[in-house]
């Protein structure tokens, strides 16, 4: 079997890349515990109603203020909802808005970016402009503008923390376009006649796939603390439904009855983007050697 | 240098402009319509008008963009929905904020600097592994709930430092000291972390670089190969990225001046929502992202000052 495996492995050039980068991540535990963590979350986050074991929004008039108990692992808040439950449905809108406001991101800025690293000239100083008006607006300066205009809930949240991440990712992906234009590869597809299009998707594009995801990686665990903050602050996520910065914000005025309603949450945040980050920076590590720190 | 800071400043004043259009049409898009909240109960078609009128809300908006932005550069922003001058609450107000900035670089440069240096120096043993999970944790924890467990610890529990409030340097420097120091060590973590990670980076590249072996050859201490040759340029990355982190400090400050309830700049940006104050609002955001622009082409100025090689070949793109 082993014969077998090394020649197949040696043909094909893209199964042996694979299980190098598989070997290298498995060499960096703190990746895998990242890793592991992380898929905790998104799972909770998915199966949140079958996990979790009472409602997000179940009183209990008996247990207000409880400590931990059998009946509630970490104790009820101030309205007796199980805070357990609260932080198992809340990952939703964690995950939610770090995951898809990246998304939002990358779509928007990585076109751009390439087009501006690709073409330089004129274009490149146009959006180079645009990209620092977007950076004179921070995420929450964004954030506070959309919830004047349109009313605070968890989408525009997350479309002012995609708005916030965009500009860096026009400069990476610039940067990466500006690099990859000079490779031989994309000469010879220019010299062979290949259209724009064809060798921005087929040739600029995918090269620059291992820096984006490593971008990814930093930038969901930004969001995730992004859409706390704007929840916390009545920006994002509107009570009763659940979200960590929501229970921080109603933990505020307990904090000398109940200290704890204001730990567990933060616990929850910091865990959740601390397993993106320990991902991010094993990824960063294996997928682009040049920038081990 | 003279035709590279004209060309910096010549951009920066180009992004502020686009950046007033931005805000000019952002509160216009805003739902409502400001001569109705003018004209309060009275709905009459006629005075609907005169309203307008007087408001100039009649003219184009390019008009109304210039009318605004030219009483804007000489320091009028209009009035609140209180009719007091925006322009002279934001005034009153942005001390507050800047000196609590001030406070959080100094502590954040000042923390991370010294453990990037640390790390970068004694790379691979203890402290270095230490300094750099302590950056992942500073990177990875959300700083209002740092915040929010500072009160719990030091204001609830232990009475040692005001939960919440502010009162001003010349009336009481002590107390504005102690209601100070939370709230900035909250605000300097994350820009600590972020410094430690540059710091670190860039040492270790100033470290293996030609000039340091040379230096080292000459037989200097160690302490002046570090500290004069090593560090002096590794500084040039730290300058950059204090400019970069502005964004993220002003987001910043508004969440810290709400926890710690500071009467600062960033609790003004939040009243101004709540409150549905637009020419507020307006003003606010102007002078935001105003600031921003203007740091950062001071940046880019110290940036020049710092490192010769820019200015000579022109700094074509970041």
């Amino acid at each position: 079997m082993g014969f077998v495996d090394a020649t197949s492995t040696l043909i094909n050039p893209r199964a042996r890349r694979r299980r190098l980068l598989r070997k290298r991540f498995l060499r960096r535990p703190l990746a895998i515990v990242g890793l592991i963590v992380a898929l905790t979350f998104i799972t909770c986050a998915i199966f949140a109603p079958v996990i979790a074991p009472y409602s997000a929004s179940a009183t209990d008039f008996n247990a207000l203020l409880a400590h931990s108990s059998r009946h509630h692992l970490l104790g009820t808040d101030e309205l007796g909802r199980d805070v357990l439950s609260r932080i198992l449905w809340g990952a939703r809108a964690s995950i939610e808005a770090g995951v898809f406001s990246t998304l939002l991101a990358m779509t928007v800025a990585v076109p751009i970016g390439i087009i501006a690293g690709y073409y330089r000239g004129w274009v490149d100083a146009v959006i180079a402009r645009v990209t620092d008006v977007l950076l004179a607006f921070p995420f929450l300066i964004v954030a506070v503008g959309l919830a004047a205009i349109l009313g605070p809930s968890l989408k525009n949240a997350t479309i002012a923390l995609g708005i916030g991440a965009a500009p860096a990712l026009i400069r990476v992906a610039r940067g990466e376009a500006l690099a990859l234009r000079e490779e031989d590869y994309v000469r010879a597809a220019v010299a062979n006649g290949a259209s724009d299009l064809r060798i921005l998707t087929r040739h600029v594009f995918p090269n620059m796939l291992s820096t984006l995801i490593v971008q990814a990686t930093v930038a969901i665990p930004a969001a995730i603390i992004g859409e706390a903050v704007l929840s916390f602050l009545g920006l994002g996520v509107q009570p009763p439904t659940p979200s960590w910065g929501v229970m921080l914000a109603d933990a505020q005025s307990y904090l000398s009855q109940a200290p704890r309603l204001a730990v567990y949450p933060g616990v929850a945040i910091f865990l959740c983007s601390l397993s993106f980050n320990l991902l991010g920076d094993g990824l960063r590590d294996i997928l682009d050697p040049r920038t081990t720190r | 240098m003279g035709g590279f800071l004209l060309r910096k400043a010549g951009a920066a004043l180009i992004v502020v402009f686009l950046s007033s259009i931005v805000v000019f049409i952002g509160i216009r898009a805003l739902p409502g319509d400001p001569a109705v909240a003018l004209g309060a109960e009275n709905r009459d078609p006629a005075v609907m008008a005169a309203i307008r009128h007087s408001y100039g809300l009649d003219k184009p908006l390019p008009v109304q963009y210039v009318k605004w932005i030219s009483k804007a550069l000489r320091g009028d922003l209009g009035l609140d929905s209180r009719q007091l001058p925006v322009g002279h609450t934001i005034v009153t107000r942005l001390p507050i904020t800047l000196e609590l900035a001030f406070l959080a670089i100094l502590i954040g440069t000042v923390i991370g600097v010294l453990a990037g240096v640390i790390a970068a120096v004694r790379r691979g043993k203890l402290s270095d592994h230490t300094a750099t999970a302590s950056a992942l944790v500073g990177l990875s924890v959300p700083h209002f709930w740092l915040g929010l467990m500072m009160i719990i610890a030091f204001a609830v529990d232990l009475h040692w430092l005001p939960a919440s409030g502010y009162v001003s340097f010349r009336a009481h420097p002590i107390g504005n000291l102690e209601h100070l120091l939370m709230p900035s060590l909250v605000l300097g973590t994350g820009l600590s972390a972020v410094l430690m990670r540059q710091t670190r980076s860039a040492m270790l590249n100033s470290l293996s670089a030609d000039y340091v072996r040379t230096a080292r050859a000459k037989g200097l201490s160690e302490r002046v190969v570090i500290g004069k040759h090593a560090l002096r340029n590794s500084l040039i990355t730290v300058t950059t990225v204090v400019g970069l982190q502005l964004g993220a400090l002003i987001s910043g400050a508004v969440i810290t001046e709400q926890i710690f309830v500071i009467p600062g700049f960033g609790r003004l940006t939040l009243d101004a929502v709540n409150e549905r104050d637009y020419t507020l609002l307006q003003g606010v955001v102007l002078v935001a992202a105003t600031g921003y622009v203007v740091v950062n082409l001071l940046v880019d100025v110290a940036y020049s000052l710092l490192n010769p090689r820019i200015r000579v070949t022109g700094a074509t793109n970041q």
